[in-house]
């Protein structure tokens, strides 16, 4: 179609990550320098995964199998270099908190990790978003549009918008409750979140089926917003927890 | 909740990040959207003919041994010519010249933002249809020129507008160069990443010599030079800051001689070749001379007591006491970090080379860019003395293009054409 069009799809797929940046990461640099490692980080897991599939291409698209053997891998590299990145975060944290210590004669507070861990989803998210969706926008601004025969309701461009715009959600937030997770060592958590990227990368298995993506993309919507209420449980169990503990810490001062 | 250390990690870093990444993103909508354009096709062709590709002029029918061949000497003559204009300029500004470095820059900075920016600009009107009569658009570049030209010497002037306009002289450039020949930008990328790496860390080396120069002597870099304020000062207080450095007598102005006498050939090509001497201007971490000079030593720190004078009032601030030793351990609190021109010229012309294939590449040249930018400033906090900035970032940016371009891209399109994705 036109510019507007193309314009539609950029803010369908990364409007929300958009102004999360604005809001909460572009207020702190140090947000930023982690969201730009994060995205090295995916990018560089990409390339590697590519690498190593670039024997196999292209895949022939009437058999689904190689698309299953694909996403398994994928995803649990992708897993593979959370943790790596978890690993170098960690290491990087202590050094944080030492300067912290000195110069703040604090140390970092919870919402301080949690915005680390916010900013490093919000790097793979819109990673994500821009590796699959963004770089094969450009002919959208053109004067035409683009089917896929398999999802003939609505253009190409629009759909693969939508779903990056799902993953986007689900891998920012996972990743909040990933970091959580290893950091107070709770394994359900740990095992939810390679789960829920596995699922969700399933879901996209069913647009293969001609007609599968008006079945596809709602599950993968449904899975997004477990994710949201998991993350949103999380988080909200430590406010009240901290506040619990605070109104504790007053009360004791008081007494 | 106080302040925490997120609020002030990274300042500096992303003070230098950001006007690099708004070059990069203004070169690759240049480029994007004048280059598809036909008419555009025979100006790129004449414009090829610069003293980038004086040697060899590169045809996409040529064998790739001889465009391999043709690329590597047009880039060894670039480098040559750099080097003798650096050369040239480091001379000049041993003997003081520097009255003449600075009117030269003076007429060098408006003819780069009047022909080579107004022939951007003719192709940018002419690309939107935008009507606009030939008197007013001459008018309009004479004037945005004319405050070009005290904006990027005189530190009088607004420290915003001069932020601006040396980005603007980036993108002009970096659009021009963005026109050469594939193979040649390539080969021209990489030697000069090798030239800025032997240039800044030789002993010798003219850009080495430059800054040692300038230091011992207590003046400016002699070069168009990005410098970042500190972030947390407003703009205001940098501006006045700024003014009242240069009211000292200890400072001359600063000379800038950063389009260095080359005038050899006469035609307009040489001067986009000239600016490129901003390439000169390495990283500069902008610590107080080690000399030893207590007049520097005393505006910094009076600079910093008036700033902290002005924290203690407003009241915000008033409870973040040990921040000015945070500031002035980790940087140099006067100023920011500075880094060349010439740095933002060729990130960007990477990045806008990059565009000219697709979109993907753009995204992974601009993040190796970023990063290897990330590094560099890094390694600038440990070292502490003038860094090449261009080696890292541009050996990260052409790798990652050429892994992009053969193996992520098949990938991708593979996977996300079928709508499969992880």
């Amino acid at each position: 179609m036109t510019v507007a069009a193309g314009l539609g799809y950029v803010l369908i797929s990364l409007g929300p990550a958009l102004s999360l940046f604005v809001s909460v990461i572009a207020k702190k640099p140090f947000l930023i320098l982690t969201l730009l490692a994060s995205l090295l980080f995916w990018l560089i897991s990409l390339i590697v995964l590519s690498g190593a599939w670039r024997g196999f291409l292209p895949l022939k698209s009437a058999s689904w199998w190689p698309y299953v053997i694909l996403i398994i891998t994928s995803v649990g590299f992708q897993e593979a270099t959370r943790l790596i990145f978890w690993k170098l975060y960690k290491k990087l944290e202590v050094i944080l908190d030492a300067f912290a210590e000195e110069k703040f004669r604090s140390r970092l507070s919870w919402t301080d990790k949690m915005q680390i861990a916010l900013a490093g989803g919000l790097g793979h998210g819109v990673a994500h978003a821009v590796f699959f969706c963004l770089s094969l926008l450009t002919p959208s601004f053109g004067p035409a549009t683009f089917f896929v025969d398999r999802c003939s309701h609505m253009p190409f461009f629009l759909v693969s918008a939508i779903i990056s715009l799902g993953f986007m959600i689900i891998l920012t937030f996972s990743m909040v409750i990933a970091f959580n997770a290893y950091a107070e060592g709770s394994k359900l958590d740990q095992i939810i979140v390679p789960i829920i990227h596995i699922l969700a990368a399933a879901m996209t298995l069913i647009n293969l089926a001609p007609g599968g993506c008006t079945i596809g993309v709602p599950l993968l919507y449904i899975i997004g917003g477990a994710v949201l209420r998991h993350c949103w449980q999380m988080v909200w169990r430590k406010l009240t927890e901290q506040g619990n503990r605070q109104r504790n810490s007053s009360d004791i001062h008081v007494s | 909740m106080g302040r925490s250390v997120l609020d002030f990690l990274g300042v500096e870093i992303i003070g230098v990040m950001s006007p690099v990444s708004i070059c990069m993103l203004l070169v690759v909508l240049l480029v994007s959207t004048l280059s598809p354009s036909a008419s555009d096709s025979a100006a790129a062709a004449a414009s090829a003919t610069t003293a980038a590709t004086l040697v060899y002029d590169e045809s996409p029918s040529d064998p790739p041994g001889r465009r391999l061949a043709g690329a590597l000497l047009n880039a060894a003559a670039f480098v040559a010519l750099i080097t003798v204009a650096t050369t040239l300029l480091v001379v000049l500004y041993y003997y003081r010249f520097t009255g003449f470095l600075r009117n030269y820059i003076r007429f060098s900075a408006f003819f780069v933002l009047a022909s080579m920016g107004g022939s951007i600009l003719l192709s940018i009107l002419r690309a939107a249809a935008f009507p606009l009569d030939a008197f007013s658009a001459l008018v309009l570049l004479l004037n945005l020129s004319a405050v070009g030209v005290p904006a990027v010497l005189s530190p009088a002037v607004p420290v915003l507008l001069r932020q601006a306009y040396l980005v603007a002289l980036a993108v002009i450039v970096a659009a021009w160069f963005a026109r050469l020949p594939e193979w040649t930008t390539w080969t021209l990328l990489l030697a000069l990443a090798l030239y800025d790496l032997a240039a800044v860390l030789c002993p010798r080396g003219p850009l080495r010599v430059l800054v040692e120069l300038a230091s011992s002597r207590d003046e400016e870099l002699p070069a168009l030079v990005y410098e970042s304020r500190p972030a947390s000062a407003s703009v205001s207080h940098a501006v006045a800051a700024l003014g009242s450095v240069e009211l000292q007598p200890v400072e001359p102005a600063p000379p800038n001689p950063t389009l260095s006498n080359r005038n050899v050939d006469p035609d307009r090509t040489s001067v986009e070749i000239e600016s490129l001497e901003e390439e000169t201007s390495p990283l500069v971490p902008n610590e107080p001379s080690s000399s030893g000079d207590a007049r520097q030593q005393d505006i910094t720190a009076e600079r910093e007591r008036e700033r902290e004078g002005e924290r203690n009032q407003d009241p915000s601030s008033s409870s973040s006491l040990p921040w000015p030793a945070l500031e002035s351990d980790a940087f140099d609190a006067s100023r920011g970090i500075r880094l060349g021109l010439g740095d933002f010229v060729f990130y960007s012309v990477l990045v806008g080379r990059a565009a000219m294939y697709d979109l993907m590449t753009v995204y992974a040249c601009y993040l190796a860019i970023i990063s290897g930018l990330g590094c560099t400033l890094i390694l600038l906090s440990i070292c502490r003395h003038a860094l090449p900035a261009l080696p890292i970032s541009i050996t990260l940016g052409v790798g990652f293009y050429f892994l992009t371009r053969l193996l992520l891209e098949p990938f991708v399109i593979g996977a996300s054409t079928s709508l499969v994705m992880f």
